[in-house]
């Protein structure tokens, strides 16, 4: 068991202030598993300890948010940032969903006039058209309809 | 033995190509013999798979460690329930399984509609197999779970060689949910395949109307079903073994996962306008091709490598293949659609802005912009490679921002959607509807703002959730109330005898009720705590109402692991509630360790202790606690959303009213002999189905 011990004294370090937590969910954990930085719980991971405790330097020191955040962009690149930024080309990530909102919504608004128009066009068409002569077959199935209809209207109503 | 799921395998797939030719052969010539032959053949194709996937859990019971596949994610002391999940840990047994769970889908469909639909199942027969080459093409050339360890003998003479005992399966995936989230996430993938199947089958065959989205509706939710299971399985297994503390990570597999569920579901909702108003038949069809191909894309995603993923264990340099497969089916789906796109053509009309078609097309546009979101988050890192040369990375804080407002919208859907009439809603009813539920929504949102709530998402969450609430409770209400009236029985037995009259718009109902408990749980998350700290026998750590207390640490020894477990007593003001014990596991056979964690969940809150290790400078355990408030409720509303899916399948039981043509027994007299089609009320025992 004590061979067990040792092969697992791991762990990923807390950070020591709320800001210095708040910061590192804006930062990823460079050891490639996809994971926000203070999240990442990987065993053996060899980045995370040491980006934390970094991290918590920084904020020691006094450092402006954005200033920290440079620095760790600097020093690991922009793969650092755990949400693309929002200047340059890939700023591009944070405009597709509202593109393909408004580009949707476009479609939408476009597809409900057109067949509203349509609905409108089969009304007037219907209206002048010569009225279907009464027969008696089709007096009785008024009749019969309109039974129906009370009795669904029943059925489903409060 | 070693082989013979092998030859199982390359058998199926030469029964795959005949079911594909013979069955082209049948479409051409209309040969009742030729098409009985293939529709045969796909039904071989199934028994060998089965026969092939069997074998290699013979393989895994008899600990062959001859096999690589087994010798890799296997070993003799891993416990009878591994060994049966151990299947689908790797790269080519998952690819089997894929096959496995296709090949019941497949079978179960050529069973049921044989002899059925004479024009429609060949071409049914043909795109099935056809899906089913690609993956026997994978099971055996490129990915084969049967390769034998090879050993040179006297005169290089190789012959099979056998290792003493297996690598064991990896840490992660022992734990009692991974035996039931992939296959259960799998299920749903390979079920969207026979929508897929009808719909291309209807547009190659010209099959008129709307026949094939009667024939698959079922099918469709069956896999919509699963793949809701299959999602929050595995979220609840990264929950409870990860040991982060969250359930969702926006990890590119979960992801892949998400996408053809959001097609999916706007594919449930938008098919109810075709069945209808015969609206939308362009739109129905390319849905499920989407919800198909995301599907594939998907696993091209996780085991491409292009993404980054925590599931490393399915990644491999097949992607390639996947991504010619996605291309052969786009080109396909574009093909016939515009061969055939005249037989799509609706005559969409929409009486007002204000009816249920209106919600129905908002609810499409919400849930594709989801995915639209969630696909550009994904894959926007190889864009960003391919364009600028260096990666990026795309995490939670970008997919919370987009998803959190469209998924406030959905939830609003959810609750206006099923209260709009067809054609057009007046204002009255509007306001009739609407009224009580809006200012109960207001009234929530008040009073959590009076006591305190300050997260805007949160209170709008919850206007939302407790208006969907009530808007789904009056609607049961008011049938409810109308069969009390008429039968005399108490309002809960006529909301069941309600629900089970049409089953299809109240078990739809359930779900959305399950999705409002999904939404609740999540919002929770923003209120989550954490506390870390290294905690000496009787050391004290706080957090939220909690007081934990280390009692002591001790170490034990399983065939297939050692442990190292902490003894936690956890008292809630002043008075003990709960012990705890959290684990960290190490497995020597391959060296790795896992997570037990401790949780106590109730509905309020969940206390999550992960024993995070030991301090190498202390030599003290470290204990990671987490405060996660309403997490029960999303497990729950998932119970809740499969539950109400199984209500909508069920067929409706109890008579109900129709409107028929009586072609009999028309008691008035008319005069001139003319005998018109009456109008009547019958009542059937059974609806074939649900009418909404």
């Amino acid at each position: 068991m004590g061979i067990a011990s040792a092969l697992i004294p791991l762990h990923v370090d807390a950070q020591k202030t709320d800001r210095a937590k708040s910061l590192g969910t804006k930062l990823m954990c460079m050891c490639g598993c996809g994971q926000i930085l203070t999240q990442c719980n990987h065993i053996n991971c060899p980045s995370s300890g040491p980006m934390l405790k970094e991290l918590d330097a920084h904020v020691a020191k006094g450092e402006a948010d954005d200033l920290i955040v440079q620095d760790f962009v600097q020093e690991y690149g922009e793969k650092v940032l755990s949400a693309p930024p929002t200047k340059g080309f890939n700023s591009i990530a944070w405009y597709i969903p509202g593109v393909a909102f408004a580009i949707g919504l476009g479609i939408v608004i476009t597809l409900i006039r057109l067949w509203r128009q349509r609905d409108v066009e089969r009304l007037a068409t219907a209206s002048s058209a010569p009225p279907v002569p009464h027969t008696a077959a089709s007096e009785l199935r008024d009749v019969q309809l309109e039974r129906a209809r009370k009795q669904v209207d029943r059925e489903t109503e409060d | 033995m070693d082989l013979f799921g092998s030859y199982a395998l390359l058998l199926a797939f030469a029964f795959a190509l005949y079911a594909i030719f013979g069955g082209i052969a049948a479409i051409i010539t209309r040969r009742p013999l030729l098409i009985k032959s293939a529709r045969n053949a796909g039904f071989a194709v199934c028994v060998l798979i089965w026969i092939g996937t069997l074998s290699l859990w013979y393989l895994f019971y008899t600990d062959n460690y001859s096999m690589a596949y087994v010798a890799a994610h296997s070993n003799r002391s891993l416990s009878p329930y591994y060994k049966f999940s151990a299947l689908w840990s790797g790269q080519e047994g998952s690819l089997l399984f894929w096959s496995f769970l296709l090949s019941i889908y497949v079978f179960s469909a050529l069973y049921t509609y044989r002899g059925k639909h004479p024009e429609l199942m060949p071409y049914v027969g043909v795109v099935l197999a056809g899906v089913q080459i690609f993956f026997l093409t994978m099971n055996n050339f490129i990915a084969s779970p049967f390769q034998v360890f090879a050993g040179s003998g006297a005169g290089g003479i190789l012959h099979l060689a056998t290792r003493a005992d297996g690598s064991g399966l990896n840490p992660l995936l022992q734990y009692p949910e991974m035996a039931i989230h992939p296959p259960t996430l799998y299920s749903g993938y390979t079920g969207f395949t026979i929508p897929f199947a009808f719909a291309l089958a209807a547009l190659l065959g010209r099959y008129p109307g709307e026949k094939w989205i009667h024939l698959t509706r079922r099918w469709t939710m069956i896999a919509w079903a699963f793949q809701s299971a299959g999602i929050l399985l595995g979220a609840h297994w990264a929950y409870a073994v990860l040991g982060w503390g969250g359930y969702w990570g926006w990890d590119p597999v979960e992801n892949a996962s998400l996408m053809p569920w959001l097609t999916g579901t706007a594919f449930l909702h938008s098919v109810i306008m075709q069945e209808k108003r015969g609206m939308m038949r362009v739109w129905n069809v390319w849905l499920v091709f989407l919800t198909f191909m995301l599907c594939i894309l998907g696993t091209s995603l996780t085991r491409s490598g292009a993404v980054n993923s925590v599931h490393a264990f399915a990644e491999s340099n097949i992607g390639h293949w996947f991504w010619g497969f996605l291309l052969l089916i786009i080109l396909v789906c574009l093909a016939a659609y515009f061969k055939n796109r005249d037989y799509l053509r609706s005559d969409n009309q929409l009486d007002s802005m204000l009816s249920r078609e209106s919600s129905f097309l908002f609810n499409n546009l919400i849930l594709l912009v989801a995915c639209v979101a969630v696909l550009a988050g994904t894959l926007f890192p190889v864009l960003s490679e391919a364009v600028r040369g260096s990666k990026i990375s795309v995490g939670p804080p970008f997919f919370n921002r987009v998803n959190i407002p469209i998924a406030m919208f959905l939830l609003f859907l959810t609750g206006v959607g099923p209260l709009l009439a067809w054609r057009k809603t007046s204002v009255e009813s509007l306001k009739k509807n609407f009224g009580f539920p809006l200012i109960g929504g207001i009234v929530a949102a008040v009073i959590a703002v009076a006591l305190g709530l300050r997260e805007f998402y949160v209170t709008l969450c919850l206007l939302l959730s407790v208006f969907v609430t009530l808007t789904i409770l009056s609607e049961f209400y008011r049938g409810a109330r109308v069969i009390s009236a008429r039968t005399g029985a108490n309002i809960f037995s006529s909301a069941a005898q309600l629900t089970m009259r049409n089953t299809r718009r109240y078990g739809g109902y359930v779900v959305h009720f399950g999705m409002v408990l999904v939404f609740i749980g999540i919002s929770g998350q923003a209120f989550n705590q954490d506390k870390q700290m290294d905690m000496s026998a009787g050391s004290e750590m706080n957090i939220g109402p909690y007081n934990l207390l280390l009692q002591n640490y001790d170490s034990t020894s399983e065939p297939n692991y050692s442990a190292e477990r902490a003894t936690i007593d956890v008292s809630k003001n002043g008075r003990s509630v709960m012990m705890l014990y959290p684990t960290r596991r190490f497995y020597p056979s391959n060296q790795e360790s896992g997570t037990m964690v401790a949780i106590a969940s109730t509905l309020r809150e969940d206390l999550y202790v992960v024993y995070a290790g030991t301090n190498p400078d202390t030599n003290l355990p470290v204990i990671h606690a987490y405060l996660n408030p309403l997490v029960k409720w999303i497990w729950l509303g998932g119970a809740v959303v499969v539950l109400g899916t199984i209500l909508a399948l069920l067929p409706n039981r109890q008579a109900v009213m129709v409107l028929s043509s009586a072609t009999a027994g028309a008691s008035a007299p008319v005069p001139g002999g003319a005998q018109p089609a009456q109008v009547s009320y019958s009542a059937r025992s059974q609806l074939p189905d649900g009418h909404d």
